[in-house]
């Protein structure tokens, strides 16, 4: 029954891990001085607004091109899925394939699992609970990956800089990418999972 | 206001906050949270002496890894090169300065952080006086730890080369290793650093 550290009184330090007595809704380490929360505050709400951000921030970064290419008077502007169809069409699927999970199924893939999750503490699923914890820890663990095409921008307009000949420039997409990426790390660092654990903690009692 | 509670033994789960009385385990052994199985502790050999070597390491090649040249391209006998620092100077003047600032952030501030904390920390906690700043270093050193991005950064060069190399002829620079290099010293660093061995020196030190 009084096996959370919630249900005891106490309090695990997030940065430090110290286990602290809650004297108080919120509550200073007493090793690290930090100050925080058993659970963190409007922790749905939160995740939710980060989610509906990245999802509203997707749209842009897909429509506006990620870089514009100038050679000899050409120019040719590109978006995300422009980028992989040229390489799928130049037969280099390796690459097309890292791409398309990197910038497009693991954002989308976050916040589809995001928006699961948020549902699943408010409502009963038939899902374990160990598998929806699991589903988090890849959510939060994925995300950084998803920068990658805006690194590959960065790298590629620094390096073909060549004036007249070919010169590749970075283009607004990319900024919303970005942004879109870092809302995405937000969403996941502002869900509290142990939500989902109090929620069958709870129901467990109401049944006995 | 300190309450006595046996708090050494005791510790939480960070996913589903699960008490668990720590056991006594050795090295290479593992606690595990009976709840949702995530790594509770792990107690690593010769914490202090691994994580001073492979901080100062890295911080040594973070220098190489931003100044060197990445790669260069020649195409039309023209040749250019870029490292980690001329894209993002490169991207400030062009005006892209929010970009700019994410890849300094992420592939070299955050990093860096990362590596000057635990060198910092473990130099101080080895041989010199444990001062009460380094609290504040090493809870800087956990919130930072979710942002480095030097190993996407790294798969970027990768693509970009793939990218390149029917283009162009490509020359592979100095910066690459230095990159590879870090990204190994910033990895095992995870490993090595014994959290809770730190943070139990750090409030011996504070009491």
């Amino acid at each position: 029954m009084t096996r959370t550290a919630l249900s005891n009184g106490l309090g695990c330090c997030p940065r430090c891990q110290k286990i602290n007595k809650m004297q108080s809704e919120k509550q200073q380490c007493s090793r690290c001085a930090h100050w925080f929360y058993s659970r963190k505050p409007n922790s749905l709400q939160h995740t939710l607004a980060w989610t509906v951000t990245s999802l509203v921030l997707f749209i842009p970064a897909n429509i506006y091109p990620m870089m514009t290419l100038h050679t000899f008077g050409k120019t040719e502007a590109s978006t995300i899925l422009q980028g992989i169809a040229t390489f799928i069409q130049t037969g280099h699927y390796p690459i097309a394939f890292i791409i398309f999970i990197a910038s497009f199924i693991i954002p989308l893939g976050k916040i589809i699992g995001l928006f699961f999750l948020v549902y699943h503490v408010k409502h009963r699923s038939n899902m374990s609970l160990k598998r929806q914890s699991h589903l988090f820890h890849i959510v939060e663990n994925i995300g950084p990956w998803s920068m990658l095409d805006v690194f590959v921008v960065v790298v590629m307009a620094s390096v073909v800089n060549l004036g007249f000949i070919s010169n590749i420039e970075v283009s607004l997409g990319a900024s919303y990418f970005a942004l879109m990426v870092i809302a995405t790390l937000m969403a996941a660092h502002s869900f509290d999972s142990r939500l989902l654990w109090d929620n069958n903690n709870n129901k467990e009692q109401t049944h006995e | 206001m300190t309450v006595s509670l046996p708090t050494d033994t005791l510790a939480a789960c960070q996913r589903c906050d699960t008490l668990v009385n720590l056991p006594d385990i050795s090295n290479h052994q593992k606690a595990l949270c009976p709840c949702c199985n995530t790594v509770l502790h792990s107690p690593k050999k010769h914490t202090l002496d691994k994580t001073l070597a492979i901080s100062f390491a890295g911080l040594l090649l973070l220098i190489p890894a931003t100044v060197m040249p990445l790669m260069g391209i020649y195409a039309a006998g023209q040749y250019n090169q870029a490292s980690l620092l001329t894209c993002i100077v490169l991207l400030a003047n062009e005006g892209f300065y929010f970009i700019a600032f994410c890849v300094f952030i992420f592939a070299i501030a955050v990093p860096a952080v990362r590596l000057f904390t635990a060198f910092y920390l473990t130099f101080c906690l080895k041989y010199a006086s444990k001062k009460p700043h380094l609290i504040v270093f090493f809870r800087s050193y956990h919130l930072l730890n979710n942002w480095a991005m030097i190993h996407v950064f790294f798969l970027g060069i990768i693509v970009s080369l793939y990218k390149l190399v029917d283009i162009a002829d490509i020359a592979i620079g100095t910066g690459i290793t230095s990159i590879i290099l870090l990204l190994m010293c910033s990895t095992m660093l995870s490993i090595t650093l014994d959290h809770r061995f730190i943070w139990q020196q750090l409030e011996q030190n504070n009491d």
